[in-house]
C-alpha cells in the first residue's frame, strides 16, 4: 500500500499548494515540501528490504480486460530515479518560492509540479508496462501546463505546444511498442517480461518492438532528429527547466531504455542505432551549445549533448556501460540542476539571460560565482568534481567500444564531442562571471536571498563530496541501481578520483586543453557560424504542421462542400467498395435453405413497390407526386410488415408514415412546387451505375441471408419475454425491457432533433431571416375559406376518441400489438389535426402545456424509471412486474416499464408537436400569412 | 365450419371485391374529375363493408362471438371519406374559377364558399364558426 502511495501523494496532494495559497506563499511552499518529504519517507522505508535483494510489490487490478494492472514495485533502479525526482523536487519548490515574482500564481504552479513529481514517480516505479504509458503521457501533459505557465508569452505557448506534440507523438509510437511486447512476453507485468529477454529478441516483431519504443524514448530524451523541442522549451520558469528538463523528465526516455535493456539489448541493431544516435546527438549538440547566447539555451543543448551521452553508453550493451550510465544519470542531475537554478539566478538579479551583455559578475556576486565555477567545473569533468569521475568512466567504456570494426571512430567523435563540451562550459562560467566588470547591467547585479542560493549549494556539495569519496556516498546506490537494470549481479568496479594513467585520462586531458584553446579562437570561428546557413528546427516544424493542415482542410472542402448529392454519393460509394471487398472475398455458393413459393398477393406487392420507385425515378421533378410514391413505397411494407405478422412495426411504420407526409407537405410548401430540369451529364450516368450496382448487390445480401441457416438471437427473446420480461409482447418487451438503454437513447435523439428543428425555425421566424420571409409568398391564390367547417368539426369530435384510442394502445403494449411510440404519434397526429383545420394561432392558443417540457419531462421520467432500480441496487434500468388482484377488474400486471413507457410517450409526443407545430406556424408568417 | 357460413362468407367477400373493382375502374374511366369523385365511396362503403361482414360472419362462425372491431372500422371510415371528398371538390372548385358560371347558386343571394372573394366573404360567417367552436 505504501508503495502505490508515493506515486498517489503527489497526484491527490497537489491541490493543497493551490488552497494554501490563499494564506501566503510560504505555507503554500511548506504544503508542497511536506507532500514531497513524505512521499520520500515513505519511499526510504523500502531501502532495507532492497539491501537485501527483495523487491517490494503491490497490484491491484484497474481494467482487468486489458490486463491493465495498477502494479508498483521498488527496485533499485525505480530507488534511484525516484529518490533523484523527489530529491531535486524538493530543492525546487524551495528554489521556485523565491523565484517566482509576487504576480505569478505560486500556488498554481506548485499544484502542476506536484502533479509532474506523482507521474514521473508513476513511470520510474509502475510495474505494469500500460500503467508506465498512463504515467509517461501524464508527465507531457504536465510538462505542457509547466511550459506554457506564463500564457500571455507566445514563446511560452508555442514552446509548450511544440513540446507536446512531440512527446505526445512518441508517446503514441511507445504505446504500440509497448503493446507488442506485452504481447510477445505474454504479460504486462515488468517483472514478468524482464524474465522474457531471449523470447523478445528472437521474436519477429523485434524489430517493430525496438523501432516503436526508441521512438518513444528519443522524443521524451531529446535525441537528435527529435531534440528541437528542448530550447524551445526553455522559455518556462527557470525552476521547471531545473527540474523537469534537466534532471527528471528527459531522464525519462533513458530510465526506460536501462529499464528495457536487459529485454531488448544484446543486438547488433540494439548497438547500431542506439549508440549511433546517442553519438550524434552528442556531438551536434556539443557543437550548436557553443554558439548560442542565452545561458539557457547553453545549458540546454548541454543537456541534449549529455543525454545523448547517456544514450551511447545504454547503447554500447556491455555491462559496465550500464554501470557508467547509471552513474552519470546521477551526476549529470546534480550538476545540471545546480547550473539551472544557478542561471536563474543571474537572471533573477542582472534581468538578463544573453551571456554576451554579461560578464565580470564574480566580485559581485561571489557566492553564486563559487557555486557556479564549482558546478561548471563539474560539466567539464574537472577532478575532484562528480562530473571528472562519470567521465572517466564512460572515455574507458568508449575505448572498449568498436564500431563498424574501426577502432578509433568513436573514440574520435566522443573526443572531439568533448573537445566542444569543454569549450562551451568554459565559456558559460568565463564570459558570464569573469572578465572585466560592466557598467550596463539592466538591473544591479547582488547575491540573491538565501532561499536562492541554498539550493544550488546543497547539489555542490553533494557533488564534491560524491567526487571525493564516490564509494562511500554514490557507491551502493549505483551498484542497487545497476544490478536492478542489468536484472543481475553487476561486474566488479570500484568508484575512485585515480585509476592510473589509463587512455581515458590522457584523452580527458588532450581534450581540456583542446577545448581551452578553441575558447580562446572563439571570435573568428563564431563568425563563420553565423555566416553559415543552419536548418532552423522551429521553422520545419511550423512549415510541416502548416501544410498538415492545409491538406486537411482541402480534402474536407472538397468532399464536404455542402453539397447533399454529393455527401451521399460518398457515403454509398465508401458502403459499396466496402461490400465489394467482402464479396470478392467469400465464397458464392447457395445455401442448403428451401425456397418457398411466392404468395399471390405479395408478388403483386413487391411488382407496386418497383413501379413506385420507376415512377418516383421518372416523375421527381413533381414533388407532390414524388412525396406520395415515396408513400407507396411505405405503405407496402406495412402490407409486408403485416404479412410477416409483424402488427407492431406495421402499426408503427403507418403512424410514421402518416406524421412523414405530413411534415414533408408542411416542408415543401415553402419550395418551388416542380424541381429545375438539370441538364442530363455524366454525373447522371455515374450515379445511375453505382445505383445499378448497390441494388445488385443488396438483393444479392438478401438471397444469400435467407438461403443459408443462421442463428439468431430472437430465440432467447420469445422464450424469455413472458417469464423475465412479463409481457407476451416480444417487440414491447425488447424495446423497453431487454433493450431499454437503446431505446432510452433513442429518445433522446428525438428530444435532441426536435430541439433542433426548434432552433432552426426558430432562427427563421426572429433573426435576420424573418424579413425574407415576411415577402415571401407562394404565388398560388388563398381561398377565402380557411377552415372548411367539416374538417374542423370531424377533427374535434375525433380528438377525444383519438386519446382514447391511445390510452388502448398504451396500456395494452406490453401484451398485445401497441406500447408507448404507436400511442404517442396517435396523439401527436391527432393534435397536428387541430392545427392543420383550425389554424395554428386556434389550436396554439388551445394547447396550455409546453412541448419543450414534454421531451424533457419524458425523459426525466425514463432516467428516474432507470435510477430508481439503481436505489434498489439492481443495475440501471432493471425492471419489475407484479401481478394485482382488483376487485372488478380482475388480475392486472403492474410493470415498472410502464413508466419507462410513459417517458418514451411524452418525449415523442413533445418532439413530434414541436417540429410540426413550428412548421405550420411557419406559413404565417410569410406574405400568404397576411391575406 | 358449416358449408353454409362458408358459402355467405365466400358471398360477401366477392361481392365486396367486386364493389371494390367497380369503384377503381369507375374512378379510372370516368370522365370529369366531380364523377370521379364519386366513384371511390362505393369501394369504402360497399367493398370494404362486404369484406368486414365477411369477417365479421367468420368470427361468430368459427368462435361464436360477435365482434365490434368490425363495426368500428366502418364508423371511422364513414366519419374521414365525406371530409377528403369534401376537401378535393372544394380544391377543384377553387381552382376551376371557369366553371362557377355552370354551378347553380346554394341560396339566392350568395355564392359557394370557396368561390366567394374576401371582401364579399361576410364577416358573420367566419364569426359564427368561431362561436360555435368555444
Amino acid at each position: 500500500m505504501s508503495i502505490a502511495l508515493i506515486v498517489l501523494l503527489p497526484l491527490l496532494g497537489a491541490v493543497f499548494p493551490a488552497l494554501m495559497m490563499r494564506l501566503g506563499k510560504n505555507e503554500s511552499a511548506i504544503a508542497a515540501s511536506s507532500v514531497t518529504i513524505l512521499s520520500l519517507v515513505l519511499l526510504l522505508t523500502n531501502i532495507f528490504a532492497i539491501s537485501q535483494s527483495t523487491v517490494p510489490q503491490a497490484s491491484w487490478p484497474w481494467v482487468p480486460q486489458i490486463d491493465l494492472n495498477a502494479s508498483f514495485f521498488v527496485d533499485g533502479l525505480g530507488l534511484l530515479f525516484a529518490v533523484m525526482i523527489l530529491g531535486i523536487g524538493l530543492l525546487v519548490t524551495v528554489y521556485a518560492r523565491f523565484y517566482l515574482s509576487p504576480q505569478e500564481a505560486l500556488g498554481r504552479f506548485f499544484a502542476y509540479l506536484l502533479l509532474f513529481q506523482g507521474a514521473m514517480l508513476g513511470v520510474v516505479l509502475s510495474n505494469n508496462i500500460l500503467l508506465l504509458i498512463v504515467f509517461w503521457e501524464l508527465t507531457s501533459l504536465s510538462s505542457f501546463l509547466l511550459i506554457g505557465f506564463k500564457s500571455d508569452s507566445q514563446e511560452g505557448r508555442q514552446g509548450a505546444r511544440m513540446a507536446l506534440a512531440v512527446t505526445a507523438g512518441g508517446g503514441l509510437a511507445l504505446l504500440a511498442g509497448m503493446l507488442l511486447l506485452g504481447q510477445v512476453a505474454g504479460s504486462f507485468e515488468l517483472t514478468e517480461i524482464l524474465k522474457e529477454g531471449e523470447k523478445i529478441r528472437s521474436s519477429p516483431y523485434y524489430l517493430s518492438i525496438l523501432a516503436l519504443v526508441l521512438i518513444g524514448c528519443f522524443t521524451k530524451s531529446a535525441q537528435f532528429p527529435f531534440h528541437f523541442w528542448l530550447p524551445h522549451a526553455m522559455a518556462a520558469p527557470t525552476p521547471v527547466s531545473a527540474y523537469l528538463h534537466s534532471a527528471t523528465m528527459v531522464k525519462a526516455g533513458i530510465f526506460l531504455m536501462l529499464r528495457l535493456w536487459p529485454v531488448l539489448a544484446g543486438t547488433q541493431t540494439w548497438f547500431y542505432v542506439v549508440a549511433g544516435t546517442g553519438v550524434i546527438t552528442m556531438l551536434i549538440a556539443a557543437v550548436i551549445a557553443l554558439f548560442r547566447d542565452d545561458l539557457k539555451s547553453i545549458l540546454a543543448y548541454s543537456t541534449i549533448s549529455h543525454l545523448g551521452i547517456m544514450t551511447m553508453l545504454v547503447g554500447f550493451g556491455s555491462e559496465m556501460a550500464v554501470v557508467a550510465c547509471v552513474f552519470h544519470v546521477i551526476n549529470h542531475a546534480i550538476f545540471k540542476a545546480a547550473l539551472f537554478m544557478n542561471a536563474g539566478i543571474v537572471d533573477h538579479e542582472t534581468g538578463t539571460r544573453d551571456i554576451s551583455r554579461l560578464g565580470g559578475l564574480a566580485s559581485l556576486m561571489p557566492i553564486s560565482a563559487i557555486t557556479a565555477t564549482l558546478a561548471a567545473a563539474s560539466m567539464v569533468g574537472v577532478p575532484p568534481m562528480n562530473g571528472f569521475l562519470s567521465k572517466e568512466m564512460m572515455l574507458e567504456e568508449v575505448t572498449h567500444a568498436t564500431a563498424i570494426g574501426v577502432a578509433w571512430l568513436l573514440p574520435g567523435l566522443v573526443m572531439l564531442a568533448s573537445v566542444f563540451s569543454v569549450a562551451y562550459s568554459l565559456r558559460f562560467l568565463l564570459y558570464t562571471y569573469f572578465g572585466p566588470v560592466r557598467n550596463d547591467y539592466p538591473a544591479k547585479p547582488h547575491d540573491p536571498s538565501r532561499g536562492l542560493w541554498l539550493p544550488p549549494a546543497c547539489l555542490v556539495v553533494l557533488a564534491i563530496l560524491i567526487g571525493l569519496f564516490p564509494e562511500a556516498w554514490a557507491g551502493s546506490i549505483t551498484r542497487l541501481a545497476s544490478d536492478a537494470a542489468l536484472q543481475s549481479k553487476s561486474p566488479k568496479f570500484h568508484l575512485s578520483l585515480w585509476h592510473g594513467w589509463t587512455p581515458a585520462l590522457m584523452m580527458s586531458i588532450f581534450a581540456f586543453g583542446c577545448g581551452a584553446t578553441a575558447l580562446s579562437l572563439y571570435v573568428p570561428v563564431r563568425s563563420i557560424w553565423n555566416k553559415a546557413l543552419l536548418p532552423d528546427a522551429k521553422g520545419l516544424y511550423d512549415l510541416s504542421l502548416n501544410a498538415c493542415v492545409r491538406l486537411a482542410r482541402i480534402t474536407t472542402d472538397r468532399s464536404f462542400n455542402g453539397s447533399l448529392h454529393r455527401m451521399l454519393f460518398l457515403f454509398v460509394l465508401a458502403a459499396s467498395a466496402l461490400g465489394g471487398v467482402v464479396f470478392a472475398r467469400s465464397s458464392y455458393e447457395r445455401g442448403e435453405r428451401e425456397l418457398l413459393p411466392i404468395n399471390t398477393s405479395m408478388f403483386v406487392g413487391w411488382v407496386l413497390v418497383i413501379v413506385a420507385c420507376f415512377v418516383l425515378a421518372w416523375k421527381h421533378q413533381s414533388r407532390l407526386i414524388a412525396l406520395l410514391t415515396v408513400n407507396i413505397v411505405g405503405l407496402i411494407s406495412s402490407i409486408a410488415f403485416i404479412y410477416l405478422s409483424a402488427p407492431d412495426l406495421a402499426l408503427t411504420q403507418i403512424a410514421v408514415e402518416v406524421v412523414t407526409l405530413i411534415l414533408m407537405l408542411l416542408a415543401l410548401h415553402f419550395l418551388p412546387k416542380e424541381a429545375i430540369n438539370e441538364v442530363i451529364s455524366w454525373r447522371q450516368y455515374r450515379d445511375i451505375v453505382l445505383s445499378v450496382a448497390v441494388g445488385a448487390s443488396v438483393g444479392f445480401l438478401c438471397w444469400a441471408m435467407m438461403t443459408h441457416d443462421f442463428q439468431s438471437i430472437s430465440s432467447y427473446y420469445i422464450q424469455h419475454s413472458k417469464p423475465l420480461g412479463g409481457g407476451a409482447n416480444v417487440v414491447n418487451v425488447i424495446l423497453v425491457d431487454f433493450r431499454g438503454f437503446d431505446t432510452f437513447g433513442e429518445i433522446t435523439v428525438i428530444g435532441i432533433a426536435a430541439m433542433a428543428i426548434y432552433a432552426m425555425l426558430d432562427g427563421m421566424l426572429t433573426g435576420p431571416l424573418s424579413a425574407t420571409l415576411l415577402k415571401w409568398t407562394s404565388g398560388l391564390r388563398f381561398s377565402p375559406n380557411r377552415h372548411p367547417m367539416m374538417m374542423v368539426v370531424v377533427t374535434r369530435v375525433m380528438l377525444p376518441l383519438a386519446i382514447l384510442v391511445a390510452c388502448y394502445i398504451f396500456l395494452r403494449g406490453h401484451n398485445l400489438p401497441g406500447g408507448g411510440f404507436i400511442a404517442a404519434l396517435v396523439v401527436s397526429i391527432a393534435l397536428i389535426m387541430q392545427y392543420m383545420a383550425s389554424g395554428f394561432a386556434w389550436a396554439d392558443e388551445r394547447v396550455h402545456f409546453d412541448y419543450h417540457a414534454l421531451i424533457g419531462g419524458g425523459g426525466l421520467i425514463a432516467a428516474i424509471t432507470g435510477i430508481g432500480s439503481i436505489v434498489l441496487g439492481k443495475p440501471f434500468l432493471t425492471s419489475g412486474f407484479k401481478y394485482v388482484d382488483f376487485p372488478f377488474i380482475g388480475k392486472v400486471e403492474l410493470a415498472s416499464v410502464s413508466a419507462f413507457d410513459l417517458g418514451v410517450f411524452l418525449t415523442v409526443v413533445g418532439g413530434v408537436m414541436l417540429a410540426l407545430a413550428n412548421l405550420s406556424n411557419l406559413g404565417r408568417m410569410t406574405g400568404d400569412g397576411k391575406q | 365450419m358449416n358449408s353454409f357460413f362458408e358459402a355467405l362468407i365466400a358471398l360477401h367477400i366477392v361481392v365486396g371485391a367486386f364493389f371494390i373493382f367497380v369503384g377503381s375502374f369507375g374512378l379510372l374511366k370516368l370522365p370529369s374529375f366531380m364523377s370521379r369523385l364519386h366513384a371511390p365511396s362505393k369501394s369504402t362503403t360497399l367493398g370494404v363493408g362486404g369484406c368486414l361482414v365477411a369477417s365479421m360472419l367468420q368470427l361468430w362462425a368459427a368462435a361464436g362471438t360477435i365482434s365490434v372491431h368490425e363495426t368500428l372500422i366502418t364508423f371511422f371510415l364513414f366519419m374521414t371519406a365525406p371530409v377528403t371528398a369534401h376537401f378535393l371538390a372544394l380544391a377543384y372548385l377553387h381552382t376551376q374559377r371557369s366553371i362557377d358560371e355552370s354551378l347553380p347558386k346554394p341560396s339566392p343571394n350568395s355564392n359557394w364558399s370557396t368561390l366567394l372573394n374576401e371582401e364579399s366573404m361576410t364577416h358573420s360567417n367566419s364569426v359564427r364558426i368561431s362561436e360555435k367552436s368555444k
